[in-house]
């Protein structure tokens, strides 16, 4: 049984949409931050799709680090990548991926 | 798995190991052997906290109560329940750490949230964190070393069927694998394939086929494996 | 580039598409002390003394050499000693003094 949504007119704040969509290509940046990270040096510069939107938003893992319980929030996005763009000489079949949670700071549109 | 299940009557955590003679603070025991160093500085810390009050008394203890009530027995359960409930297993991988809050009494006390992934025919699912040791903790209990350790987390990333094949699973080609790296506050609990010859399984038999291993996604579900981790 | 950036800009943690051995299933029953390790960490987390991402950075600045010989535990005590020290909530000198009381306390008279 579906209900159709009621029709309003609200203005979201900024941030409250998320950037990406399920499906969208994305890349991970090619920066080599010192000190703390929580995207793995493998998956710098590669370019996957965005699989799922993880709801709620959440404090970024990398400024957490450094005691900031609050602070502004973020979406995280799980992104699949695969296996034979992420390993040269990768001989599984192409299907085979890896799918990782990265913070949409780390995120570019392609 | 060892507990700790006596009771004391003080309020404060003991540091003794809990051999033969467990009694408070007895250096004379020689039956236990001293603490090392790690440990002496595992000690002195937590009674620094309790002194300084910034943690409780008996807030370690509790949680030792805690981790002790999360072993694999509660994911199997949990997977069984799938394999026979199909409106069960639609709402478990809508949401799992609801599902498993809501029907099964799990609390999630590490704020992660649990996404429930499941092998079919045509997908395989595998678990790692590589840069720590990320583990759905609250429905699994506590990760095995070999997860923690460098060679898994290496080479399941760059060659998990290989990896697969070390723990003897196989994988066929026109099965996709799909590895989750968990890197923030989502943990992986694989749904596993149930096995053929299961049909007039109960589920309690069926929880009883469901180990530790499975639920990474290193192994898949046997009639042979019962209750070894 | 100079090569030792790779020590500075790849933490010893990073281990994904690392070379490594075969996975030798090596498990362990939790020591007492590691699994009140492992507790003491739930429980900083709780209070917001020291959440869990400080923790996993914590253990990453104790450097290469010192995550590649402690233990899983190990790394983790010494790590929270880090962060209480830099958090101003305890100083090295408080340690040292009760270490020295729990390791007196256990050590054992020879009998007569």
């Amino acid at each position: 049984m579906t209900s159709s949504k009621p029709s309003v007119h609200v203005v979201k704040a900024l941030g409250e949409e998320p950037s990406f969509k399920v499906g969208d290509r994305v890349r991970i940046s090619a920066r080599y931050p010192i000190g703390h990270y929580r995207v793995p040096t493998y998956m710098r510069g590669k370019c996957g799709a965005v699989e799922f939107v993880i709801e709620p938003t959440a404090v970024n893992n990398e400024e957490e680090a450094f005691g900031r319980n609050a602070g502004k929030k973020g979406y995280y996005y799980r992104v699949g990548v695969p296996l034979a763009e992420l390993w040269p000489g990768y001989t599984g079949p192409p299907q085979d991926r890896l799918i990782i949670e990265i913070f949409e700071g780390w995120l570019e549109r392609t | 798995m060892t507990t700790d299940t006596h009771h004391h009557d003080h309020d404060h955590d003991h540091d003794h190991q809990h051999g033969p003679n467990p009694h408070h603070q007895d250096p004379k025991n020689v039956d236990t052997p001293p603490p090392g160093y790690y440990e002496i500085m595992e000690i002195a810390v937590r009674e620094l906290l309790i002194e300084k009050k910034l943690i409780g008394p008996g807030e370690i203890r509790r949680q030792i109560e805690v981790l002790d009530s999360r072993t694999p027995a509660l994911g199997a359960k949990v997977v069984a329940r799938a394999w026979v409930d199909p409106e069960f297993k639609a709402r478990l991988l809508a949401n799992g750490r609801l599902a498993c809050e809501r029907e099964f009494g799990i609390s999630f006390y590490d704020d992660t949230q649990l996404i429930v992934l499941e092998n079919t025919d045509k997908i395989h699912n595998v678990v790692v964190c590589t840069l720590c040791s990320c583990y759905p903790r609250p429905v699994l209990g506590l990760p095995p070393d070999w997860y923690k350790a460098k060679p898994y987390r290496a080479r399941v990333v760059k060659e998990p069927r290989a990896v697969l094949s070390e723990f003897g699973t196989e994988i066929p080609a026109e099965v996709e694998i799909r590895v989750n790296d968990s890197t923030a506050m989502l943990r992986y609990l694989v749904l596993p394939k149930r096995p053929v010859g299961t049909e007039d399984f109960s589920e309690e038999q069926l929880a009883s086929l469901v180990t530790r291993d499975t639920m990474i996604g290193v192994v898949n579900v046997s009639l042979a494996n019962k209750n070894t981790p | 580039m100079n090569s030792t950036a790779n020590l500075v800009n790849r933490l010893p943690s990073d281990l994904g598409g690392l070379p490594a051995e075969p996975i030798q299933q090596i498990d362990h029953v939790l020591l007492p002390w590691e699994k009140r390790c492992h507790a003491l960490a739930d429980v900083l987390d709780f209070h917001k003394i020291i959440n869990t991402e400080e923790k996993r950075r914590g253990v990453e600045q104790l450097g290469s050499e010192m995550v590649g010989k402690l233990t899983y535990y190990e790394r983790w005590i010494v790590c929270f000693a880090n962060l209480l020290f830099q958090k101003g909530l305890l100083t090295p000198e408080e340690l040292a003094l009760k270490m020295e009381e729990v390791e007196a306390r256990h050590t054992t008279t020879p009998t007569a």
